[in-house]
C-alpha cells in the first residue's frame, strides 16, 4: 500500500488532472538546487557541482560530528561522506529524497560506523551498519509520492521554523547528540513523558506523523 | 503491511542512530515488511537534515583549506561505482538475520527450554546490553505465563501469535513492559519464530513455573 495523503496537493489544486508526462515536467521543476547538483555529480562527475555540495554541505556534517562528540575526527567524518557522496551519487534519485535528506544519511551512517569502531576495536563486526540502517524498498521504482515527498518535505521545513524553541531543543538532542529520548530527559532533568510530548507535539505540527486514517 | 508499528519515539530514535544494534535490527526487519513506517521514516530522515543544518550556520565549522583537495586526491583513486552493479545490489536488499545467522531459521541450534518454546540466544553477536534472543513456539504450543522486568521488543519472524493483547503476524513489532501479563499462543499451525530484544530477563508469573524463575537466564 502506498501513503496517500489526504488533501489533494496544492500544486494540482482547481486544475485539471494533468497527464503523467505534465506531471513529470512540474515536479522536474520543484526539484532543488542540492539534488540538481548532486545529479550532475552523479551523471557527468561533475567536479564544480562536487565542490560547491562540499561548501555547503561541509560545514554542516563538520558541525554535525562535533555535536555527536567527534570534535577529533569532524575533518575525517567530512571527507568520508564526501567521498561517499560521490561515489554513489550516480545511484542518487531525486524522486526519492532531496539531496539533504540523501546526504543526512549517509552522514549519519557513517558517524554510526566511526562510533562503532571506536567501541568495538578490532572486534569482528557480524554486521555492517549499512545492514541495519538501510532502508529496504530504496529500489521502488514510483515516481507519484515524489510529488508528496516534495511537498510534505517542504511543509516540514517551513513549520520547523515555527517551533518553539523548548521543541527545537529535545530534536536537536536526538538528532545531533544521538541521545535517546531517555538520555534527553536525564540531561535536562524534566520527566520523559515531558521529553516524549514535546517530540510528539514537534511531529505533528511538522505533519511527520501521519493521521491515523492514513494507517 | 504490518498491523502493529514501532511508535514514532522509536522511528525517530532509528532515524537519528542513536538505538542500540539490536533494536536497530528489530526496525529494520520491521521496515522490510511495513511501507507504512519506510514512509515516516523518510519524513523523519527529512527532519534530519533540516537538524543538521540547523544551527550549523551560528558556529563556526569552517574546513581546513586542503580538506577539498585531499577528497578529490582520495577520488580520483577509485571509480565511481557504475550504476548497474550498484542498481543489483540495491534490487537484492540483503535479510541482515539471515546474514547474520549465516543459515536458515529452521537448522539453528534451537535449545528447548520450558514447553513448548525454544530459545537461540544471539546476545554474543552484538556488543550491547540487551539480551537478543530467537524465541519459537511450536505449532500450536502455548507458552507460559509471563511478564518483563524491563522491557522486551518482539518482531515476529515467521508464523504469528495471539496473546491478550491481539494477533500479531509476520513483521509485527511489539514493545512489552512490566506491564503486560502474557501467555501468547502460535497460531496458524505454524511455528512462530519471533525476534527479541529484552533489557531485562522475563519474569514468570505462573504458579507453578515461578518457582524454576532462577534457573531461566
Amino acid at each position: 500500500m502506498e501513503l496517500r495523503q489526504s488533501n489533494p496537493p496544492t500544486a494540482t489544486k482547481g486544475r485539471p488532472v494533468a497527464p503523467a508526462e505534465e506531471k513529470t515536467r512540474r515536479s522536474e521543476k520543484s526539484k532543488d538546487h542540492w539534488s540538481s547538483l548532486l545529479e550532475r555529480v552523479g551523471q557527468s562527475q561533475d567536479r564544480d557541482a562536487f565542490r560547491d555540495l562540499f561548501k555547503h554541505f561541509g560545514p554542516q556534517i563538520k558541525y554535525y560530528a562535533i555535536s555527536n562528540g567527534l570534535a577529533h575526527q569532524a575533518d575525517e567524518l567530512v571527507q568520508e561522506v564526501m567521498i561517499s557522496i560521490w561515489r554513489r551519487a550516480s545511484l542518487y534519485d531525486w524522486r526519492k529524497a532531496a539531496a539533504s535528506t540523501w546526504i543526512f544519511t549517509i552522514a549519519r551512517n557513517q558517524r554510526i560506523d566511526m562510533l562503532r569502531k571506536i567501541q568495538r576495536g578490532s572486534a569482528e563486526m557480524p554486521l555492517e551498519t549499512e545492514d541495519l540502517w538501510q532502508i529496504p524498498g530504496d529500489n521502488e521504482k514510483d515516481p507519484v509520492p515524489s510529488l508528496h515527498r516534495i511537498i510534505a518535505e517542504r511543509r516540514i521545513r517551513e513549520s520547523f521554523e515555527h517551533l518553539p524553541e523548548e521543541q527545537v531543543t529535545v530534536l536537536a538532542k536526538v538528532y545531533l547528540e544521538h541521545k535517546s529520548h531517555q538520555a534527553v530527559s536525564e540531561e535536562m532533568g524534566i520527566p520523559l513523558g515531558t521529553v516524549k510530548s514535546r517530540v510528539r507535539l514537534a511531529l505533528s505540527k511538522l505533519k511527520v506523523i501521519l493521521q491515523d486514517q492514513d494507517l | 503491511m504490518s498491523m502493529h508499528h514501532p511508535d514514532e519515539m522509536l522511528l525517530m530514535e532509528y532515524s537519528a542512530g542513536t538505538l542500540s544494534e539490536p533494536m536497530a535490527l528489530c526496525i529494520r526487519m520491521h521496515l522490510e515488511k511495513c511501507s507504512h513506517c519506510r514512509g515516516q521514516l523518510d519524513m523523519l530522515n527529512s527532519l534530519g537534515a533540516i537538524m543538521m543544518d540547523h544551527d550549523a550556520g551560528k558556529t563556526r565549522n569552517e574546513l581546513a583549506d586542503d580538506l577539498f583537495d585531499n577528497i578529490m586526491q582520495q577520488v580520483e583513486k577509485t571509480a565511481p561505482e557504475p550504476p548497474e552493479t550498484a542498481a543489483g545490489a540495491v534490487q537484492e536488499p540483503i535479510d541482515p538475520l539471515r546474514k547474520l545467522l549465516g543459515k536458515d531459521l529452521h537448522s539453528l541450534p534451537w535449545k528447548r527450554q520450558l514447553g513448548d518454546v525454544s530459545v537461540c540466544d544471539l546476545t554474543d553477536y552484538f556488543g550491547s546490553e540487551e539480551r537478543v534472543t530467537l524465541q519459537k513456539l511450536c505449532a500450536g504450543g502455548r507458552a507460559p505465563a509471563h511478564s518483563h522486568n524491563g522491557q522486551e521488543a518482539t518482531l515476529v519472524l515467521t508464523g504469528a501469535f495471539a496473546d491478550g493483547n491481539g494477533v500479531f503476524e509476520k513483521g509485527d513489532f511489539v514493545l512489552l513492559d512490566e506491564h503486560h501479563d502474557h501467555q501468547p499462543v502460535a497460531l496458524h499451525g505454524e511455528d512462530c519464530i519471533t525476534l527479541s530484544v529484552m533489557t531485562a530477563p522475563v519474569r514468570l508469573t505462573g504458579r507453578f513455573t515461578r518457582l524454576l524463575n532462577p534457573f531461566i537466564r
